[in-house]
């Protein structure tokens, strides 16, 4: 184990049952995420990536084992602990973007701070921040409607950063776009981990997505099955992804 | 501004409506509080204005019925609850309605049928004669038929109910019309929308034909004062003195008295100053043997009205508890109905918000805070709306009851329709804030890709 690891997951198992049926979906798995360390996540559909993200994000308990990120066993949360510690501790990078339809670009990235003790000079100087980093400072006034998909996935992403968090989870971020926003928001991504020194932990299909990262760690059937180097990842691009079922 | 320091004045006096005013300070500081999350909910709230527009307008019109219910029932409820102080007694004839009895009684009862050193006597009295008449006859139609009560002038400020919320003009008004009166016994007052009724205005004279005093017609009845829109709107005064000397006129020109010359005198009022006085006086006058033929009962103004509207009881029963409750489920299910679905369409919404960091109970106080605004905002305004349109606009309820022409809508209103509007908004989001509260971030996701 290392000991400069953000997050550490212990032995974990995590399983659904359907009737008297069990279904595995990650089975003991153990995994160690450096700080700082921008890592990708890979794997055929049904793999269980999207549950270990959400497992590294506080949004799912395991069944069994432990998930530490930093001092905090989250594996041991109750909901609304869970809540109060993502308010602080990650920001999520969704494939759909996921803006409220009815607030602008600024009010969307506020929404995260609404939940801090802050002054509302304090909310005005890191949404514009965060905006600013993602390139977007003119749009802000901008509901997602009258916003492009890269567009609203900067948006995503300034929410994601707005509150300063340990951890930034990305869920597919360019598996929505068209290959040239993709590798805008793959730039920026890559922007963010080497300015501000995020940990980084990204789901992905996409091979060119993979490339960006510094580790990538295939999942197959719930288990870590090998780790690999950015360039190993697969040569492709994301029309490949598009094809490949999740 | 004097009204509004009086009312404010008078809060501790009530504590429901303390409580209310309170709970609207303390929402207004919440809402200036949390103005952010208060946007958001009203923001959300407007991504479907149809939705929401219909949702408010029909617990709008649940609120309007209720408030009008509610008007009518209040203030029956306030007309019968017995007072500790300065009590109106009221004697009728016994065994009959409507109570005629001799005016002779008049000068005894208004001493209380006091006779024993012992007894006790009323602080003031007021005797009531009815004339109902019209001013044609032949064609005799509602718009030209008018009520008097027939009294002594000098009572009328000091017995008369009401008198008290008529506004400064209205009560000179009134004043300057009773001393008219008291100089002149052929003088009246009427009420300003009988006088429209009847297409006549304070200064003409008109010339009354009896409809309950035969041959007991009233010329040059001159109007002098108009009482102004409400309570008495369509009621009509004149010197008892008046009907009175008609009856005697009447026996000097027939030789014989009038049929109902020893039927004139319909109820006497009596102001007692407690309810140990109000048992003295009621039971000397119900035991004298002055008031035996016909015999005559005593009670407080509240019981008799109570009494008479004792024939509305299951109606009024049946409304208050039936009616009311189900117009309050319809309203909760209305409610619960629209922000269900609007719950349901936006599960990935709350998703996201519990992924940022918002808590369970933060995701239930923002769809119970769009159903209380919903809820609050229809209440509020459906009330108010029924408190202008009934009591300033149309002159009130108008379905008449007892002695009640028409019920107004009290500016209380206000208080029931937010409080209506935001209880029932509670209750019919209950569910879906449960529902919406306990979203899966993890399913709903596994769904959306």
């Amino acid at each position: 184990m290392s000991s400069e690891a953000i997050v550490r997951v212990r032995g974990v198992h995590k399983y659904f049952r359907r009737g008297s049926e069990q279904i595995d979906v990650l089975m003991d798995l153990s995994l160690d995420v450096p700080e700082g360390e921008f890592m990708a996540l890979m794997g055929p559909s049904g793999s269980g990536k999207t549950t270990l993200l959400n497992l590294i994000a506080g949004l799912d308990q395991p069944s069994e084992g432990e998930v530490w990120v930093g001092e905090n066993l989250i594996s041991r949360m109750s909901e609304a602990q869970l809540a109060k510690w993502r308010t602080r501790h990650v920001g999520f990078v969704f494939q759909f973007y996921h803006l409220l339809p009815v607030l602008t670009a600024y009010e969307n990235v506020e929404l995260p701070l609404l939940l801090l003790p802050l002054s509302s000079a304090a909310r005005k100087r890191q949404v514009t921040t965060a905006l600013d980093l993602v390139g977007l400072t003119d749009r802000m006034k901008h509901r997602p409607g009258q916003l492009s998909g890269g567009q609203q996935q900067r948006v995503g992403i300034a929410r994601a950063l707005v509150t300063d968090p340990t951890l930034i989870v990305a869920d597919e971020p360019t598996g929505d776009l068209d290959s040239r926003s993709a590798e805008e928001i793959l730039d920026l991504i890559g922007e963010v981990r080497k300015s501000l020194g995020k940990t980084i932990i990204m789901v992905t299909h996409d091979p060119r997505a993979a490339r960006r990262a510094e580790r990538v760690l295939h999942l197959e059937k719930g288990r870590l099955v090998d780790e690999a180097t950015p360039e190993d990842a697969p040569r492709g691009g994301s029309d490949q992804f598009q094809e490949a079922p999740r | 501004m004097n009204r509004l320091i009086d009312f404010l004045v008078s809060l501790p006096d009530d504590p429901l409506r303390f409580l209310a005013v309170a709970g609207v300070i303390l929402a207004l500081a919440a809402m200036l509080y949390y103005r952010k999350p208060v946007a958001f909910i009203a923001k959300s709230l407007l991504r479907n204005k149809v939705r929401t527009i219909l949702t408010g307008l029909a617990t709008g019109l649940f609120v309007l019925i209720v408030t009008l219910v509610w008007s009518v029932l209040s203030f029956l409820s306030l007309v019968t609850q017995e007072k500790a102080k300065d009590l109106k007694a009221i004697v009728t004839e016994r065994w009959q309605i409507p109570s005629q009895m001799p005016f002779a009684y008049a000068t005894d009862l208004a001493d209380g049928g006091a006779t024993k050193k012992d007894d006790v006597k009323p602080t003031d009295s007021m005797t009531w004669q009815f004339y109902g008449g019209t001013l044609d006859p032949v064609n005799r139609t509602r718009e030209n038929t008018v009520f008097f009560f027939g009294m002594d002038p000098k009572k009328i400020l000091t017995m008369m109910d009401g008198i008290d919320e008529f506004s400064a003009q209205d009560r000179a008004n009134l004043e300057k019309g009773i001393q008219l009166m008291e100089e002149d016994k052929r003088r009246v007052v009427i009420g300003i929308e009988r006088l429209r009724a009847m297409n006549k205005r304070v200064g003409e004279r008109i010339k009354i034909y009896s409809l309950n005093y035969k041959d007991l017609d009233l010329d040059e009845c001159e109007i002098v004062a108009a009482f102004p829109e409400g309570r008495y709107g369509q009621s009509g005064l004149m010197h008892r003195d008046r009907i009175n000397d008609a009856l005697d006129q009447y026996k000097a020109k027939n030789g014989k008295p009038h049929p109902m010359a020893d039927r004139t005198l319909n109820l006497v009022w009596l102001k007692v100053p407690d309810t140990a006085t109000y048992a003295k006086v009621a039971e000397q006058v119900e035991t004298s043997p002055k008031f035996s033929s016909p015999s005559v009962k005593c009670e407080t103004a509240s019981s008799g009205v109570a009494s008479f509207l004792d024939a509305y009881k299951d109606l009024l029963w049946i409304v208050q508890w039936l009616l009311v409750p189900v117009l309050m489920v319809c309203m909760a299910l209305v409610i619960c109905a629209a922000i269900s679905i609007s719950v349901r369409e936006r599960r990935t919404e709350m998703a996201v918000l519990k992924v940022l960091g918002y808590s369970p109970n933060h995701i239930m106080a923002l769809v119970l805070g769009e159903a209380l605004f919903i809820g609050g905002g229809a209440g509020l305004l459906s009330a108010g709306g029924a408190y202008i349109l009934f009591t300033h606009v149309l002159g009130g309820i108008k379905i008449p009851i007892a002695f009640f022409p028409a019920f107004m809508v009290p500016p209380d209103a206000l208080w029931w329709g937010l409080g209506l509007g935001v209880t029932t908004g509670f209750l019919g989001s209950i569910v879906p804030a449960v529902f919406a509260m306990s979203v899966k971030v993890s399913q709903v996701f596994s769904k959306v890709s």
